[in-house]
């Protein structure tokens, strides 16, 4: 079933915490349909289907049609942050049982040392098994594998009951035949419903730690996933629907159901994988390709950062705490978001990472929260209207000033507003260092980007964000608040395929000869996902460092060892500040990026407006004074509308704050752009 | 008038302050080329204000005056933009730096001709010439055997690197390659500690950064004099821990430390009555300020709020060192193995606050070095290893198994297996090393080497062997570490846990055991799934279930009815326990 068979509709699926958003599309046009409807956590296929019928009848067009379902998905996720995956075992080379409980034998940094305790290991030492067998760190065998100690580790997975077996041996990223081996055997032993990762099928990359918890936390979240998938392929089938399922990665990638099932651990970051996918192409389609994204949500706020149209990626990632060394989103997430607490601890004020959450949630929704958020320092301030989500929810900003009040304010000392504001500056400094990190310690000047605000709360912030980075353009999506399935809608087929170089081996024959394997890989993968020649696109990328050094920086591969030598020094002195003349550049990994675009749609062209017009008035507590502000509705702004500010945007799934000194446009492709003036 | 810092602000620079650290830290991590600074991550960072306070540490509790030093060399009014100011002398800096592998740079911060702050980056440089190779080594007994001493230079002359001083430096280095690229990454490091810096003065003005770093250091203060007042009722509390010795025959040698607080609330730290100084590199030049920095840090207990600084040391009012003692060793005598020693101390820190009657942890073992150093394919070759250890078990957990430090990090199998001639046989948690207890002393490791190198020769450092880590509150002390060479063969041979010269050859297989930290409480009151828990683990054996738990365990399942009637049988405790119990320990 082809990904890429030409079709009249595609449709996106992103399932929430409260709401499952669907967006519908129609290829040919360009025309659009959405659909909300409540998730169903206990089976979110259930809402999955929902609202894939609600998004059909509302644009009146055949379910058979449909050409390609996108998903993005959070099981992977937060199974992993809740701690809730399969119980599993791990089978290890024989004497190493207590690599993962050992870790790299640190206290964290930013711990104190007496306070500190260890977090639990996703798999206890106690199922941890250990087989004979050994590789060298060049890939020799030095020990062959012994099959009857497999063997026994499969009846001692059975006795255990786990439900998922990963493998990591000692240097199987150099050879892995033992490991393929081990998996093979376990497979054939242990009952089909028991999932088996071996640790070079999910990262074949040094360090046993890190790669060990990378093949445990894939085994662990396996059933789940492959469950997951196996009902919306069902629930699909019974909709008539026969078109491929695709899940978002990471890596804002699509992939194909059956690589996700065998590689889950890959959509650790799908959800804000899509948003910031979406954040792309919608600058894009305002013709900006250098941008700073923030994504805040009720709780945290994501950030990441795409140049040239190409989203950054790290290797050194974390989920839930944990080293996740697999190729994912660059993206800083800091505990700050619009359900944020406020509080004043010996004199000093804090904000987050405590949340009010949905349950109360900001003490203006009236459910009982008495504690200030953000959300509740917004209306203080008059930043807000006094309903949302298109009037059906009343805000009570009687209980935000009090909370403001009570436990900010008093306690400080400081007027109402001064405190509100204090609140919003401490969030939006956390939320500019986040910023930073990936800008100015990336080595980017983030006065040359864009700032894609988006999340319920992200278009109240952007303008402020902006002008403390001296960021001048600001682009707020269409839908801000539901991005990722727009993001779904605009993203292509993508995967790594990367292979490390043995100490000296980086000769111009060997780095052909193993780009060429990857490329062979890379078209088995093309093939698997039916991606045609025309639609395949490769990037060669070598991982580079001095000799010596514990890390390396990605350069574009352009053929020839001194020109990588060339860029890798040009690219360390740009991150770091200085390059080593007398040191050795040394050519580590391969990594060869696989993209198979997918069909899109025509662009949007919003109608032409004529001249905005407020539908009302709202007082605002700016920090020059009080002012009566106009509010504007934003389904009725067109093409080319403007307006200076101050002023409110309103929409259905989120506000936009232009403060004074910022300029608002109506651009062609229905994003708002908000521009610093003079 | 003076500009103050808000509240709002306050939080605002705080921030910005940790994010500008975290960054110059990475950049070091990202960068620099010995195996000690990039794999281990031996190295720190701090802001200091104007007059070289320290505003914003690290939460490692062994800082002492950093730039004191400095400033009587080079008076702060003469420094100038572009300056880098470096030393590594410990007596030098009365030990602000304690054994002279920590390279200390700083760099002035200024904003409108104003100086405003100064960042410091630190690391442990793997060779600075010396006896040794690695430079640190038991066989020390004069500071001059532990490599080059740098006192207090100017680095950088407003931008312009002293490179003669440099080349003196590396050439005095056996590995000056890695020596090049480590100086290098500490100075991109402060260099960008210090435009970070400037920014944030930019931003909120010199006065309004001056009255923040004030504010940071005041609240520490009086959050850490508060908390002293709730842990130390008036009058004279004292507590005595033990290193086993010097590995040159005098030993054990006890830390003595009397902490007391006055009616009107002066609080007095005096270790004068510790032991005298010794041959052995085990001396610890302390810093008045460290006691203070380390008991602040305990006192913190992590509060996300609080920063640590300057403010530790100054809630205590005196503290009394005697010249010519093991804290306060005259010239030249060597230090390089201090480590163990200060470990120790920050153990005895714990234990005057548990001979208070606090909630303090019990003592954790000293962490583990290893270097091994010879020939392999006719190249010479340094490897200097890290082990973590047991960490002492507290009120409300066990000790930490298996951790060296704080950021501290190990060599993985894979990564040590392909820079050095040594193949790991075994890696694991060191069963049964852990103190007994209600919440269980963390157990220490296992490492098994099999030696590839044609020759070589290993210097090891294992204390807490005579004198284990004590536990508290009915939990046992900690059980010793050992180093041994061709286990279980004829060959087998014992080393002296505190020793150099030990010669190893090809295909030599070395054990290295290392200690667990003490326990918390009786070890009858552990749940008993517990037990069995950590015997599944790997922590525990069956035997010493039911000899230190009072827990039976038959093939791996829990015998309830049998451990009930074992616990009838309770042991009866005391205050502390090392090797047996004790209510003051000597």
């Amino acid at each position: 079933m082809s990904s890429n068979k030409p079709c009249d509709l595609v449709v996106a699926v992103d399932i929430g915490g409260t709401f499952t958003d669907i967006a519908l599309q129609d290829l040919a046009t360009g025309q659009s349909w959405t659909a909300k409807t409540p998730s169903t956590p206990r089976d979110p296929s259930e809402a999955f289907l929902t609202g894939l019928r609600l998004a059909v009848e509302a644009a009146q067009r055949d379910a058979a049609k449909i050409g390609r379902v996108l998903h993005g998905t959070t099981v992977a996720t937060n199974m992993i942050l809740e701690g809730k995956a399969a119980p599993a075992a791990l089978v290890t080379t024989e004497g190493f049982r207590h690599v993962m409980e050992i870790g790299r034998q640190d206290i964290p940094r930013a711990a104190n040392l007496f306070a500190w305790v260890k977090p639990k290991r996703p798999v206890p030492p106690s199922r941890v098994l250990e087989v004979p067998g050994r590789i060298a760190g060049d890939g020799s065998e030095l020990q062959p594998l012994d099959e009857e100690a497999v063997r026994r580790a499969a009846a001692r997975c059975r006795t255990m009951g786990v439900q998922a077996v990963a493998v990591c041996l000692l240097h199987a990223y150099a050879n892995p035949d033992h490991e393929r081996h081990v998996a093979a055997i376990l497979r054939a032993e242990l009952p089909p419903e028991v999932a088996v990762s071996a640790s070079t099928e999910v990262l074949p990359v040094i360090r046993e730690y890190e790669r060990s918890l990378a093949v445990v936390l894939n085994a662990q979240v396996m059933p789940a996933v492959s469950t997951y998938v196996g009902r919306i392929e069902r629930r699909l089938e019974e909709a008539g629907i026969a078109a491929p399922l695709l899940l978002m990665q990471s890596n804002g990638g699509v992939a194909g159901a059956r690589v996700i099932r065998r590689a889950p651990a890959t959509t650790a970051l799908s959800g804000p994988a899509a948003g910031v996918v979406g954040a792309r192409a919608e600058a894009a389609a305002a013709g900006i390709a250098d941008v700073i994204t923030v994504d805040i949500g009720g709780t945290s706020a994501d950030i990441s950062l795409i140049k040239g149209g190409r989203i950054g990626l790290t290797q050194h990632g974390h989920v839930g705490g944990w080293p996740l060394p697999l190729p994912m989103l660059d993206m800083v997430t800091i505990g700050a978001g619009g359900g944020s607490l406020a509080r004043v601890t010996d004199g000093a004020l804090t904000v987050g990472p405590q949340s009010a959450g949905a349950d109360p949630g900001p003490a203006c929704y009236g459910r009982g929260g008495e504690r200030p958020t953000t959300t509740d320092a917004h209306v203080v301030l008059g930043h807000l209207p006094p309903r949302l989500l298109g009037g059906r929810m009343a805000l009570d900003a009687a209980r935000a000033e009090a909370a403001v009040r009570i436990h900010v304010a008093e306690p400080l000392g400081m007027s109402l507003h001064d405190a509100a504001r204090g609140m919003l500056t401490i969030l939006d400094h956390a939320m500019v260092g986040a910023m930073r990190v990936v800008s100015v310690e990336r080595g980017h000047d983030p006065r040359d980007f864009a700032l894609v605000a988006f999340g319920g709360a992200g278009p109240l912030h952007g303008a402020s964000l902006a002008d403390l980075l001296g960021i001048r353009t600001v682009v707020v999506p269409r839908h801000p608040g539901v991005l990722c399935a727009q993001g779904l809608l605009a993203a292509d087929l993508g995967t790594e395929f990367t292979r490390s170089l043995p100490r000296g081996q980086a000769t111009a024959a060997a780095i052909a000869a193993a780009f060429g394997e990857l490329e062979e890989q890379a078209r088995a993968w093309f093939a698997e996902e039916a991606v045609p020649e025309a639609a395949r696109v490769l990037s060669p990328v070598v991982l580079m460092r001095y000799a010596g050094q514990g890390s390396e920086l990605p350069v574009p591969w352009r053929g020839a060892i001194a020109t990588a030598e060339y860029d890798f020094a040009a690219a360390h002195r740009a991150l770091y500040g200085f390059d080593l003349p007398e040191g050795t550049p040394e050519l580590v990994t391969l990594r060869l990026e696989a993209r198979g675009r997918l069909p899109a749609a025509p662009p949007l062209r919003l109608a032409p407006g004529s001249g905005a017009v407020p539908v009302g008035r709202h007082t605002l507590h700016l920090r020059e004074g009080t002012c009566d502000a106009p509010l504007y509705e934003r389904a009725t702004l067109g093409a080319g509308d403007a307006f200076d500010g101050p002023a409110i945007v309103m929409q259905f799934d989120a506000t936009t704050l232009v403060p004074p000194g910022w300029h608002a446009r109506m651009h062609g492709s229905g994003v708002l752009l908000l521009e610093r003036a003079g | 008038m003076e500009r103050r810092c808000d509240p709002v602000s306050l939080e605002v620079i705080r921030g910005a302050i940790r994010a500008a650290q975290a960054e110059m830290e990475a950049l070091i991590e990202r960068t620099a080329m010995s195996a000690f600074i990039r794999e281990k991550k031996d190295f720190y960072t701090a802001l200091f204000d104007a007059d070289g306070v320290m505003a914003v540490g690290s939460n490692v509790p062994v800082f002492g005056d950093v730039c004191g030093p400095v400033f009587r060399d080079f008076p702060a009014e003469t420094m100038k933009p572009g300056d880098v100011y470096w030393y590594n002398d410990c007596y030098g800096s009365r030990g602000a730096v304690s054994h002279s592998n920590d390279q200390v740079l700083l760099a002035p911060v200024f904003h409108e001709g104003r100086r405003v702050a100064l960042v410091m980056a630190w690391a442990h440089f793997a060779d600075i010439g010396g006896l040794r190779p690695g430079s640190i080594s038991p066989d020390a007994t004069e500071i001059f055997h532990e490599g080059v001493i740098i006192p207090p230079t100017r680095l950088s002359d407003g931008g312009v690197v002293n490179e003669a001083t440099l080349k003196i430096f590396f050439r005095n280095s056996r590995w000056p390659a890695a020596c090049q690229a480590d100086l290098r990454a500490l100075l991109a490091s402060v260099g960008l500690g210090a435009t970070r810096m400037a920014e944030i003065a930019a931003r909120f003005g010199t006065d309004v950064l001056a009255d923040a770093l004030r504010q940071l250091l005041a609240r520490t203060e009086a959050t850490i004099r508060t908390k002293l007042a709730e842990t130390f009722p008036v009058g004279t509390h004292r507590f005595t821990d033990r290193i086993d010795g010097d590995g040159k025959g005098s030993g054990p040698l006890a830390l003595r430390f009397a902490l007391t607080r006055t009616p009107n609330n002066r609080f007095v730290f005096d270790a004068e009555a510790t032991d005298d100084q010794s041959p052995g590199p085990v001396n610890y030049l302390m810093n008045p300020d460290v006691p203070g920095m380390a008991l602040g840090l305990f006192l913190l207990g992590g509060d996300p709020t609080q920063v640590t600084n300057a403010g530790g040391p100054r809630a205590i009012d005196e503290v009394k060192l005697r010249e010519g003692s093991l804290l306060q060793p005259r010239w030249p005598a060597a230090l390089g193995m201090r480590g163990l020693t200060m470990m120790r101390m920050l153990a005895a820190l714990n234990g005057l606050v548990a001979a208070a009657g606090g909630p303090a942890p019990a003592a954790h073992a000293a962490y583990v070095i290893m270097l091994l150093r010879g020939l392999a394919g006719g190249k010479p070759f340094l490897m200097s290893d890290g082990i973590g250890v047991g960490y002492g078990a507290r009120p409300f957990a066990d000790g930490t198994d298996a951790v060296y430090f704080v950021a501290q990090e190990n060599y993985p199998v894979e990564f040590l297996e392909a820079e050095y001639p040594a193949r790991l046989l075994r890696y694991g948690v060191h069963e049964d090393s852990g103190g007994p207890g209600r919440h269980r002393g963390g157990c220490g490791i296992v490492r098994h080497y099999e030696i590839l190198a044609e020759e070589a020769v290993l210097a090891v450092r294992i204390d807490g062997v005579q004198c284990p880590p004590w536990g508290v509150a009915g939990g046992q002390s900690g059980r010793p570490g050992r180093a041994v060479v061709n286990p279980g063969t004829p060959r087998e041979r014992v080393l002296a846990p505190l020793s150099d010269g030990n010669r190893l050859v090809r295909g030599d297989i070395l054990l290295i055991e290392t200690g667990g930290g003490g326990g918390h409480g009786h070890p009858f009151d552990r749940p008993a799934q517990q037990v069995l828990e950590d015997v599944e683990g790997g922590f525990v054996s069956a035997e010493a279930a039911l000899h230190d738990y009072g827990v039976v365990i038959r093939d791996g399942v829990l015998d309830e009815a049998a451990t009930a009637a074992r616990r009838q049988d309770r042991p009866a405790s005391k205050a502390f326990h090392r090797v047996a119990y004790a209510d003051v320990l000597e």
